[in-house]
């Protein structure tokens, strides 16, 4: 994955005043930490970030500031119903150093028909060098049939990554679909469970 | 229809709904949801109604999850009913939703299917909401 360069600009006033001040003027609070060093806060111009954190896991060159500037994102805030970015916390890596991640799995192909697809897993944690890091893992579930799962152990890794999250992990589900009946089936038997309750009062 | 299935006291105060949804944001289980844009208080009775709209429409296959529980009571005193005599009876079982909050989550449907379903069940919502999909953070 090659690396996103990023101009920066040191961040001297702090508080919710300081940082809705940066907000409104189109950049994003952000704070560089990792390897021991000393925390740095910084803003960072608000479009070309988004742009940036469009691929999970992107590798950042954040220039103007001092000492080791290469990055990964480790925590984004977003506000909750227009989804700007609120603040973001950046975490120091140096080049060949293996970091753990979550890496977000894709499903491919089609199941066999007349099952239910359920992806439990979305993301898997893995362990890559800090700038190899793989944009996804595919899982081709072509052909499954319904009683089929998978599990974390059945992803097929790239080279350079190992698995970090727990092998026996369900990562999907193929389940028998629900017919409609069963749904009405237990509207019934609930409606008719309301009564307890009403008496527990 | 969902219902606590024990409480501790018969009567309560109005729940809050200032501010916005402090979690619950985003979409956790499934793949679609559906976002409050506004608080309101959303009753067992819309609860199950916006669920039947979702299922009927996605027909077979797919699941749904419901993110609230209405576990607030709320009370009424009778019509033509002279103020005094006490707090009213309770009438409805609500869930107070606060904005930026995801009711429910639908899954194993391609997108315009879940969208038309989720559509129709806005119908059925107090509020003002919208169609949200899951994103894979950094």
């Amino acid at each position: 994955m090659s690396e996103v360069r990023i101009a920066a600009e040191p961040r001297t006033e702090f508080g919710k005043g300081a940082a809705r001040r940066a907000r409104r003027a189109g950049k994003v609070p952000a704070v560089l930490y990792g390897h021991g060093t000393e925390p740095r806060h910084i803003t960072l111009p608000g479009h070309d970030l988004m742009l940036a954190l469009k691929t999970p896991n992107v590798l950042l060159r954040v220039d103007g500031v001092e000492g080791n500037n290469l990055v990964l994102p480790k925590s984004v805030q977003r506000d909750s119903i227009k989804g700007f970015l609120e603040h973001v916390d950046l975490l120091v890596v140096k080049k060949g150093e293996k970091v753990a991640v979550e890496i977000p799995v894709t499903l491919v192909g089609e199941i066999a028909p007349g099952g239910v697809l359920t992806q439990e897993l979305v993301t898997v944690e893995v362990e890559a060098e800090a700038t190899r890091i793989p944009e996804g893992v595919e899982f081709d579930v072509s052909g499954l049939e319904a009683g089929a799962h998978a599990t974390a152990a059945d992803l097929v890794l790239p080279p350079g990554t190992a698995l970090v999250s727990d092998p026996e992990t369900i990562v999907l589900i193929v389940s028998a679909p629900r017919v409609e009946e069963e749904v009405e089936g237990g509207e019934a038997a609930e409606e008719s469970a309301e009564a307890p309750a009403e008496a527990a009062e | 229809m969902l219902i606590p299935r024990k409480i501790k006291y018969r009567k309560q105060h109005h729940p809050n709904l200032h501010g916005r949804a402090k979690g619950g944001t985003t979409v956790n289980f499934g793949e679609y949801g559906i976002q409050a844009l506004e608080a309101a208080y959303v009753t067992n009775r819309q609860i199950e109604s916006a669920r039947i709209a979702m299922t009927r429409h996605i027909k077979r296959g797919g699941k749904v999850w419901i993110n609230i529980f209405p576990d607030r009571p709320l009370t009424k005193k009778p019509a033509e009913t002279r103020m005094g005599s006490g707090k009213g009876s309770p009438e409805w079982w609500v869930a107070p939703v606060k904005p930026g909050r995801v009711m429910f989550e639908l899954s194993g449907v391609p997108e315009p299917v879940a969208k038309e379903a989720m559509r129709r069940a806005m119908h059925k919502l107090p509020m003002k909401c919208k169609f949200v999909k899951r994103e894979v953070e950094a």
